[in-house]
């Protein structure tokens, strides 16, 4: 099987396996919902949210992708299905690649139903571009998924397992969480000119986050899933 | 027997260079001057001590992921030991970061605690590779505590300068008051900062050495525990 089909297959496979279940991105819906209504009453009912909205946002999707990211291979592991997919003749950077697709899927899916409610709900508005927007939050689905898939299989082998992950992988997506913040901010709030100039760099460094820890991840991969 | 007197010799070197630079910054070199407000800025002087250990810090993380990389392609158990004490090392120094960074503030700002975008970073850093050792002691075998070990420092070293340019992204509060680069030095200045600079590395090396040999001695008694059966 070329590279391409093996990972199509693994990808196939969870969303078959997400279809059958459907409890992660419902679980993942339902803890973004219950994060908007503690937003809004750890912040009080007459705050306007709009100077920090893009915060609120990316402080509940970050949260919210631990729960999807540990699930995903929690399930490999205890069905043993790790054991398959490492003596399955598919390459070892093709599994990373095919969980992430996958992990990016689902997240995705939890925020374009997501991205509306908040919207609605707290009354926010995009007054910016719209394809900017949805460009940011595509650069930082890559590195959260890139990032938390490859941390997520280190966890999962640990005694810890589940519990270790939020502790490596907050502080090493900490980039991410600065610079969704600092666009998505600023494009909500419809900045121009002089002020858009941070909105770029931050999607940037969004870019290059995640070229850099894909090829982290290709690279390494083969030594974190186990030899 | 030659390890332990190169230790000996780079940590006398270290010592009294270290010192000679900290007395020359307080005793000879003049305080130094605020461009801006023409004032004496004491407090200039914890720059002798806090530049030379966060750059210290900082090549011992780099230090870490290259014999993690090392570990991984060798498979020797040695540059594990030396990317687990680069670790440590480089943990500690960022300890010693912070602080000097925070009394920094509070001579300068009046507060103990900015989020001025170096000693944000250092603290994102710290938060980083305190899961390092979370991670290492949540394995049972040591194989794989090595090859995560190995990974980890790896990750977390490509991580440092996307988070160094991202903090920049937020607009600071506060101006910084001087090159920390060394560059803003001159004369008596730049000597003082460059003999503690080099007093910090000799001194960073003799321990990186130190925590290495502990590590073989160590395992050596394993082995010996074994023999006898304990």
């Amino acid at each position: 099987m070329s590279g391409g089909r093996q990972i199509g297959a693994i990808v196939k496979k969870d969303i078959i396996a997400e279809l059958r279940t459907k409890e992660m991105v419902v679980s993942m819906f339902l803890f973004v919902l219950l994060i908007m209504v503690a937003f809004h009453y750890g912040f009080g009912t007459t705050t306007d949210f709009s100077p920090f909205a893009g915060g609120l946002i990316w402080i509940a999707f970050l949260f919210t992708s631990l729960l999807g990211l540990n699930r995903s291979f929690v399930h490999e592991k205890d069905e043993g299905c790790l054991e398959g997919l490492l003596l399955s003749p598919v390459d070892r950077p093709n599994i990373f690649f095919g969980k992430m697709i996958g992990n990016f899927i689902f997240l995705t899916i939890v925020e374009i139903i997501a991205v509306p409610l908040y919207l609605v709900m707290l009354n926010l508005s995009i007054r910016g571009s719209v394809p900017m927007f949805i460009l940011a939050i595509v650069l930082s689905n890559i590195g959260i998924c890139v990032v938390g898939t490859l941390l997520s299989t280190i966890s999962i082998n640990t005694k810890m397992r589940d519990m270790l992950l939020p502790l490596i992988y907050l502080p090493i997506s900490s980039p991410i969480l600065i610079c969704a913040v600092t666009s998505t901010n600023g494009i909500m709030g419809g900045v121009t000119g002089e002020k858009f100039a941070p909105v770029i760099s931050a999607m940037k460094i969004l870019a290059a986050y995640d070229i850099m820890f894909l090829l982290v991840a290709y690279a390494l991969y083969d030594f974190v899933i186990g030899e | 027997m030659i390890m332990k007197k190169a230790i000996t010799i780079l940590l006398g070197i270290g010592s009294v260079l270290l010192l000679t630079g900290i007395a020359y910054a307080f005793l000879v070199a003049p305080i130094a001057v605020d461009p801006n407000t023409g004032k004496e800025v004491f407090h200039q002087k914890i720059l002798y001590f806090h530049v030379p250990v966060a750059e210290t810090s900082l090549v011992s993380f780099i230090l870490a992921a290259v014999f993690g990389a090392l570990f991984l392609y060798k498979r020797e158990r040695k540059y594990d030991f030396l990317s687990l004490a680069a670790v440590e090392l480089g943990f500690m120094y960022g300890l010693l970061v912070e602080m000097t960074g925070m009394m920094w503030d509070k001579a300068a700002w009046g507060v103990w605690w900015q989020w001025e975008p170096r000693l944000t970073t250092y603290l994102i850093l710290m938060l980083m590779y305190s899961g390092y050792f979370v991670m290492r002691s949540s394995i049972g075998e040591d194989s794989t505590k090595a090859r995560f070990g190995a990974v980890y420092a790896i990750i977390a070293a490509v991580n440092v300068p996307l988070t160094f340019f991202a903090i920049r992204l937020i607009p600071s509060i506060h101006p910084i008051l001087f090159d920390s680069s060394g560059a803003g030095l001159e004369g008596p200045l730049l000597v003082a900062f460059l003999v503690s600079m080099f007093g910090m590395t000799f001194f960073y090396v003799s321990l990186l050495l130190t925590r290495y040999q502990m590590f073989g001695v160590s395992e050596e008694l394993d082995i010996l525990k074994n023999q006898i059966g304990g």
